[in-house]
């Protein structure tokens, strides 16, 4: 009697599919992921406990030599800043008018900026070499005095330039001295701005007062 | 790993004439794909977690308005200083002699001392009350209401030369007890004076503060 011969089947599952899906989702990460521009200004900044991301934001970056440096992410809004900026300071600063369409297009390439609004031509003309070497050595940072509020005309130029839709980010140095953030925060009141955001991450579970022991007695 | 060898192996069952072997033109793409995903777990969760985080600080508006300032009980309010050693000072309402010194440490710092100021004000504070001038044709006279229970009042004090963090840290405190009114302000010159001498108030400071 002839046995019933069961039909032995392979295990062997065809991977190629499998391995496009996985390659196509690798690029889409590798592509869409940001990578974390080489800040030109090198701050550690705080933990804290808050999740809130921050996107559209004008940030400003106080050092721990209380220099203020300022960036924005989007190159479109970087333009229309400059622009507004010459609007309402040129005829304050000189060194800011009558700037060429390369010398614009240049400070629109910066993503992050530290100079005197005075300076401004003086630096849109250098070549790339110098104005990295610039960049890295001598950017004095943005002059935040009570006399001159630079910071604050150049807050307010990002604020006409996106019609206020921008958000004032704060990112300090851990260690910095307090007064540094405080004197930015100051210029900025005194152009009647008083929401800002500053900048932290998220803290380690470990990290001395983040476990949630107590709960809030307004959640009750 | 994923599969089992079934077939077994390259067909050399048969005797006979050398055959040559009949390769199989698939590859083994298991270990490509265990790559692959192991690259996108990786870039997933860097992605998410270089994000930046930002926490909220509204700062107070300076206005001569009488009517968008607001009345403060002095039992309301509670004082915090951050020095420059990362001690965090405090004191209720005017009673600078009342100074004392904790950290940030979880459960025994400022957070139970926020914690019980918070519980304690609403309870214990006499309610607010408030001249308004309903009409303000000046027919009505102007007549006191008696506004809801009071909340606490936190009142952040850097001192000269402290550090940024500690700033983060109280403000995360702030969230942490959800604390909803506080204000970070420059420090009086008594406060400055008494955290410089190691908590103690001299004696005209207590005056000039209790009076």
């Amino acid at each position: 009697m002839p046995k019933v011969k069961i039909p032995r089947k392979s295990t062997i599952v065809d991977m190629t599919a499998m391995c496009d899906v996985s390659f196509l989702l690798l690029t889409f990460f590798i592509l869409t992921a940001k990578f974390k521009p080489q800040s030109i200004v090198a701050v550690d900044v705080p933990t804290a406990r808050s999740t809130k991301a921050v996107d559209n934001a004008i940030t400003i970056t106080v050092n721990t030599e209380g220099k203020a440096f300022i960036s924005v992410k989007e190159k479109s809004v970087r333009f229309a800043m400059l622009e507004k900026l010459t609007e309402f300071t040129g005829d304050h600063y000189p060194g800011i008018k009558g700037l060429s369409k390369e010398q614009m297009e240049f400070f629109s390439l910066c993503d992050t900026w530290g100079s005197p609004i005075e300076e401004t031509k003086r630096i849109t003309s250098m070549n790339g070499l110098e104005f990295k070497k610039y960049q890295e050595e001598q950017m004095p940072g943005i002059p935040c005095d009570s006399t001159n509020n630079q910071i604050g005309d150049w807050v307010m130029a990002a604020r006409y330039a996106t019609n206020g839709d921008i958000k004032i980010a704060i990112k300090g140095d851990k260690d910095s001295n307090v007064e540094y953030v405080k004197q930015v925060i100051k210029r900025l009141s005194e152009k009647d701005i008083h929401r800002f955001v500053l900048i932290t991450s998220l803290a380690a579970p470990s990290g001395a007062g983040e476990v949630p022991a107590t709960e809030t007695p307004a959640e009750k | 790993m994923a599969q089992m060898e079934t077939g077994g192996g390259g067909g050399g069952k048969h005797n006979g004439g050398v055959r040559s072997k009949k390769m199989s033109t698939r590859v083994d793409l298991t270990p490509m794909v265990d790559l692959a995903f192991l690259l996108i777990s990786f870039f997933m969760l860097t992605t998410t977690l270089n994000k930046p985080k930002a926490m909220e600080l509204n700062m107070p508006k300076k206005t001569d308005n009488e009517e968008e300032k607001q009345d403060v009980g002095e039992c309301q309010v509670l004082n915090i200083m951050l020095d420059t050693l990362d001690q965090v000072w405090y004191y209720d309402g005017l009673k600078v002699a009342g100074l004392q010194k904790t950290t940030f440490a979880g459960d025994g710092g400022i957070r139970k001392e926020i914690l019980r100021k918070l519980k304690a004000v609403p309870t214990e504070c006499p309610p607010g009350k408030k001249w308004v001038d309903a009409n303000k044709d000046k027919v009505k006279q102007p007549e006191e209401i008696t506004m809801g229970p009071r909340d606490a009042i936190i009142l952040i004090k850097m001192l000269k030369g402290a550090r940024y963090k500690n700033m983060i840290d109280i403000l995360d405190e702030m969230d942490i007890t959800g604390c909803k009114i506080y204000a970070i302000q420059d420090p009086d010159p008594i406060e400055i004076e008494a955290v410089g001498n190691g908590g103690v108030v001299k004696e005209f400071a207590k005056e000039v503060v209790t009076n």
